[in-house]
């Protein structure tokens, strides 16, 4: 009996199991109408595809990481200043008196299973989450895609940035190694350089003189629970932002202010995302295992009283450690009311300069907007060689944080190198002021070289490389239009600020260039049958072909 | 007169020459005329503006200076720098002994002890704390070295063998301070040779590249060369180039 | 022009604006995702096969080739799991014991397996999945007019309803009572944070430990404080050669910790030639703080607090590694190069009745970094 039975329940079983996503989902939208046009539009949602686009979800799958690994890490830091003695594995720091803190950062990288490997992962997570940032805001700032309406989310991602530089910072005090330690007291010096409550200040963070007893603790607490918060909620918030404006797309083909080109959200874009989260967690994992990074135990528990040549912060500090290290010895000394005072030498290029900095940042978009007198609504992007004076800016003041990053190191550059220390601080202290000035004005007429350039193309053609013989004996270069001509031979395409297709190869015309680093020369072409002709029939605004993509299609059948 | 005579009545190194020279000193003021005697004069009085004098320097700073190759100079410069000594193997080895024996019998000085391997009974653990408080200021954490001011350096220990870095916290050759028996027993110095020991001969349990054992310097590099640059690549491969 | 496209051209035509009826059985599946993202304001124009002949040789590769990136993924994966599970990881010592292959086998197989799955992924949506161009249309700037209008009138609304600006005594009442609830959240975060930098440590002694060190007499009962090793360990003048120099810690409890994190000094033993020169500079304020030829100089940089070990014996040159600040030892530890602006204070040095180091009185300048009450 029960064997008759059996199969037709199995069957039915079967049968249930197949449907159970859809009721399942049916089961949801009864109760949330998931169906709903606005639960659709999510999964339809546009994005533009071009690779620049993708910087900032470096940062943004880093800190996915950083919050992974971070949790792994609490399972066994102790965030103590308690004196103990190190009786862990590690032979060459047996029996030493050291801090709960830096004995647990021990513990965990040698008698934790794979405990190294996941400290080195974060570690490296971080230096490339604050990396992806710089290179994000890079990307924003050349393209002025922080123009109105996404002001709002510039202010953001500045914020998001000196909040990872924060993170950083506590980050890598918490171990309490020599090497941490000595940056903990060089804060604590530029705390002190803060005028009138600089004193108050350090006495308030370290519950007393540096270092006391409570500083670990109190940055724990800030580096696991305020700042993560802060700067997840700020994520979250920066992606509603771009989300609901919509991302900014570069002019092209069919797309214009009012509208956005590129795939749907779901699924190809979301699979795309989801591939490069497998990507930068797959780097992280690789750097991780494969590169040393701190090896704190190599620098010993932070004493006062010690101290090692090249002593860097992380990379992200470097330029003010460089701003510090290259700042001139001024220091205000006066006499109020009897009293005497001073100002710091260190409050210049340590409090006041970083505070100068982050207000421009902050200030940046309507500082430009003010000065362009420019109200409008802007989702093209702009290619850097179109607003010459923005990008010569961002060249100079990239150059000057490059110069200022490098001289935070200028010790370690003296000792490979073999340079004088003192003549590294002169090349600093001098190239940090002239530099920036060259690079503004070379990056000027780059700009407007290349603007030129693109120009001529668009009147006169592309050159061929084609010489011919005029019947008075002359030569001439023949060029290819890109467009209809008037009847002196000028192209009447309009400037339209994207790439303007500058040899045969790329429209069409030729076969298309060799790619790739080991192939040395390019084939011949081959015989041609005169210009394409959809280069000459259906020139697109810049000339090109009517759509990029179908051309992309073409070279792949 | 009288001052000439007096002077090499109170002079150390001419007294010390009073006694007979033994044999090896004897082949060592032979070596000391032909290279030395330019820079640090007659019977290693010192010649102001070039070099030294080498009167109570002890056997140690000849190790250290003829052994690394810093003696004899090559140049003036900011310091002498390590370069592969003028002689080799034995005839080097029996060479420092001659002008240890000579620049000894100037005036004496801090003498070294025995044998190759002088960190085979110290106490890693103990030198490190030791190395940390005296000497990684200047040769870094790691021993790598680092640049001190107007072009002067401290060198790399971790290619130094013991005797080389006993002579030198004996002597205090160039910049670097003296280090004596009586402030450094030759227990703790024993236990700092053991810790550099430590520290050339241990691998780097976190990774393949040690990136140089800088710290953040070479880390920064890293993450823009290796990090930055690889992931960016692959965006290039992922997403669309217009 | 390529078929597909023609084809969503067409389709655009048929459906007009006002959409499509959705019970029309001639519609296929793609006609309604058509109808979906239109009705969100989105028109796809290109959606074209990779592979219009399905199951082309050239599919069927791109096919195996995915499966094989997973399969890699997977491979490596596992072996993560066994690696991590059965390599040696305990640390020993050593140049290239298998241990010190650990880190790198977990690194270089997770790595492999995570970028496997980011292949596979890419290359099934880049190379099977169809081709797709969809065009949204933005709505930018201000709301409508009336949702505008409709928005002021709900906000004016709950203002006049609340009366606030009719009810001065409400307003008022409003400001005073909630301005001191706001404080007294805020109290406690700051208020007991406050530290007095001004106020005695050690009630005993009445000094401050922003303006003096442990080689405060105080804090030794009123007796001079010694100078100590970091075992601790008292110093006699022999101990230390010329040219030599050692790091001294306060002899009081807790002298060489971290508690007395101002007070680490160097002491330096002079050759006799720049004993004299220093002799002959000495600030009026460092007059008898030598000792024959000893000098001790706080070991705490005037600039940022690194410790200014790096002693150059030869140039008489005191070197802070943190951001290059240089000290001529021979006057008065005063800077010479870098951003420092101050001399390193100099410890008045005295030898007590049993021939050890003892620190004469306390710094008489406060050490360290500058400060605004300096």
């Amino acid at each position: 009996m029960t064997s008759i039975v059996k199969p037709s329940r199995l069957k039915r079983r079967k049968q249930q199991l197949k449907e159970m996503p859809a009721a399942t989902g049916r089961g949801l939208d009864e109760r949330l109408q998931l169906a709903s046009p606005p639960a659709r539009s999510f999964l339809n949602k546009v994005f533009p595809d071009h690779w620049s686009f993708l910087l900032g979800e470096i940062a943004l799958w880093s800190f996915v990481v950083l919050l992974l690994t971070g949790t792994f890490l609490t399972l066994f830091f102790e965030p103590s200043m308690d004196e103990v003695t190190y009786q862990g594995s590690y032979t060459a720091l047996q029996d030493v008196e050291m801090s709960a803190a830096y004995a647990s950062t021990l513990n965990l990288s040698f008698d934790v299973r794979g405990g190294l490997f996941i400290r080195q992962m974060h570690h490296w997570a971080a230096l490339l989450f604050i990396a992806a940032i710089v290179v994000h805001m890079l990307r924003i700032f050349f393209t002025g895609a922080f123009r109105k309406p996404r002001e709002l989310n510039w202010i953001i991602g500045v914020a998001l940035f000196w909040l990872a530089f924060l993170l950083g910072f506590t980050g890598y005090s918490l171990p309490d190694d020599a090497l941490s330690g000595t940056g903990l007291r060089i804060g604590h010096a530029i705390m002190l350089a803060v005028p009138v409550i600089g004193t108050w200040l350090a006495y308030a963070l370290f519950d007393g003189p540096f270092p006391g007893e409570l500083i670990i603790s109190r940055i724990y607490i800030v580096h696991v629970f305020i700042l993560p918060l802060t700067v997840l909620g700020l994520i979250t918030l920066h992606l509603i932002i771009m989300f609901k404006q919509k991302h900014t797309q570069w002019p092209g083909p069919g797309r214009t202010n009012r509208n956005v080109v590129g795939e749907r959200f779901f699924p190809r874009y979301a699979a795309k995302q989801g591939a490069f989260f497998f990507i930068v967690f797959g780097a992280i994992a690789l750097m991780g295992g494969l590169f040393q990074i701190n090896p704190v135990w190599l620098f010993g528990p932070y004493k006062a009283a010690v101290v090692s040549v090249a002593s860097q912060p992380d990379w992200y500090v470097l330029f003010l450690e460089g701003a510090t290290r290259l700042f001139p010895a001024w220091e205000t000394r006066f006499t109020l009311f009897g009293e005497h005072y001073t100002l710091p030498n260190a409050f210049w290029p340590a409090v006041l300069f970083p505070g100068i900095v982050a207000i421009t940042m902050f200030a940046y978009p309507f500082i430009e907007a003010r000065l362009r007198k420019d109200k409008g609504i802007h989702n093209l992007l702009e290619r850097p060689r179109d607003v010459p004076k923005r990008t010569a800016f961002g060249a100079a003041a990239l150059t000057f944080y490059v110069i200022l990053t490098v001289s935070g190191a200028n010790d370690v550059v003296a000792k490979v190198f073999d340079i004088s220390l003192n003549a590294m601080t002169w090349i600093g202290r001098v190239g940090v002021i002239l530099l920036p000035a060259v690079v503004y004005l070379a990056t000027y007429r780059l700009c407007l070289g290349l603007q030129q350039h693109d120009r001529e193309v668009l009147a006169h053609g592309i050159e061929t490389g084609i010489i011919r013989r005029r019947p008075d004996g002359g030569f001439y270069e023949v060029h290819q239009p890109l467009g209809p001509t008037d009847e002196r031979g000028r192209g009447g395409l309009e400037y339209t600020g994207w790439t303007v297709p500058k040899k045969m190869n790329r429209i069409g015309a030729l076969a298309p260039a060799v790619r790739g680093f080991f192939v040395p020369l390019e084939k011949a072409a081959p015989p041609s049958p005169a210009p394409t002709r959809a280069a000459l029939e259906e020139p697109g605004p810049n000339g090109e072909r009517p759509s990029v993509e179908e051309a992309s299609s073409d070279q792949k059948e | 007169m009288l001052a000439g005579v007096l002077y090499t009545v109170f002079a150390p190194g001419l007294a010390a020459q009073d006694e007979p020279l033994s044999n090896d000193a004897q082949q060592g003021r032979a070596i000391y005329e032909q290279s030395c005697i330019s820079c640090h004069g007659n019977n290693g009085q010192g010649v102001p503006g070039r070099g030294p004098s080498l009167i109570g320097v002890g056997e140690a700073a000849v190790e250290f200076q003829v052994s690394t190759g810093r003696m004899p100079l090559a140049r003036q410069g900011a310091q002498a720098e390590p370069k592969p000594p003028v002689w080799r193997g034995e005839e080097l080895e029996r060479n420092v002994r001659y002008l240890s024996a000579y620049i000894d019998a100037l005036g004496g000085g801090p003498r070294m002890p025995a044998g190759t391997d002088l960190g085979a009974n110290g106490d890693p653990a103990v030198g490190g704390e030791l190395y940390r408080i005296n000497c990684s200021s200047c040769h870094g954490y790691s021993g790598g070295g680092g640049a001190l001011s107007a072009g002067a350096f401290a060198p790399g220990l971790l290619d130094a063998t013991d005797r080389q870095i006993w002579a030198a916290m004996l002597s205090g050759p160039q910049n670097m301070p003296v280090f004596g028996d009586n402030q450094l027993t030759p227990q703790e110095k024993a236990d700092i040779i053991a810790f550099i020991n430590t520290l050339s001969e241990d691998g780097d349990p976190g990774g393949v590249f040690n990136l140089g054992r800088f710290g953040p310097s070479t880390e920064g590099l890293a993450i823009f060369l290796v990090g930055i640059v690889g992931i960016v690549i692959a965006t290039l491969w992922i997403a669309g180039k217009s | 022009m390529s078929a597909p496209t023609q084809r969503a051209e067409t389709d655009l035509t048929r459906a007009g604006e006002t959409g499509v009826d959705l019970s029309d059985p001639r519609l296929t599946r793609f006609d309604l995702v058509r109808e979906g993202a239109r009705r969100n304001g989105i028109e796809i124009v290109l959606y074209e096969p990779r592979f219009p002949v399905p199951g082309s040789r050239v599919e069927r590769r791109l096919e195996r080739v995915v499966a094989l990136l997973f399969l890699i993924a997977g491979a490596a994966g596992l072996g993560f799991v066994i690696a991590y599970i059965w390599w040696p990881w305990e640390y020993e010592f050593g140049p290239d014991s298998l241990s010190k292959f650990y880190t790198p086998v977990l690194g270089v197989t997770l790595g492999v397996s995570l970028f496997a799955v980011a292949l596979a992924l890419v290359a099934w949506v880049k190379k099977l999945l169809p081709h797709e161009i969809a065009i949204e249309e933005r709505h930018d700037g201000a709301s409508s007019d009336d949702d505008r209008q409709l928005m002021e009138a709900t906000l004016a609304n709950a203002g006049q309803e609340s009366g606030v600006s009719r009810r001065p005594l409400l307003k008022g009442a409003l400001a005073l009572g909630l301005a001191p609830v706001g404080l007294a959240v805020a109290a406690p975060l700051i208020g007991g944070l406050i530290r007095d930098p001004h106020r005695p440590m050690y009630d005993e002694v009445g000094v401050s430990r922003q303006f003096h060190t442990g080689f405060h007499p105080g804090l030794n009962g009123g007796r001079p404080v010694r100078l100590v090793r970091e075992d601790g360990t008292p110093i006699r003048p022999e101990d230390v050669s010329v040219s030599g120099q050692i790091t001294v810690f306060p002899g009081i409890p807790g002298g060489t910790t971290n508690e007395f994190a101002d007070s680490p000094t160097l002491l330096i033993h002079l050759r006799q030639a720049d004993a004299d020169e220093l002799r002959e500079n000495l600030y009026e304020l460092n007059q008898g703080s030598m000792l024959g030829n000893f000098v001790a100089y706080s070991k705490v940089c005037t600039h940022a607090g690194c410790p200014p070990s790096l002693y150059e014996q030869q140039t008489n040159r005191l070197l802070c590694p943190c951001h290059q600040s240089q000290f001529l030892i021979t006057d008065n530890a005063r800077p010479v190069f870098g951003p420092a602006t101050r001399s390193l204070a100099m410890l008045p040095l005295d030898v007590d009745e049993e021939g050890y180091f003892v620190a004469a009185s306390d710094y008489k300048v406060p050490v360290g970094p500058s400060f605004w009450e300096r």
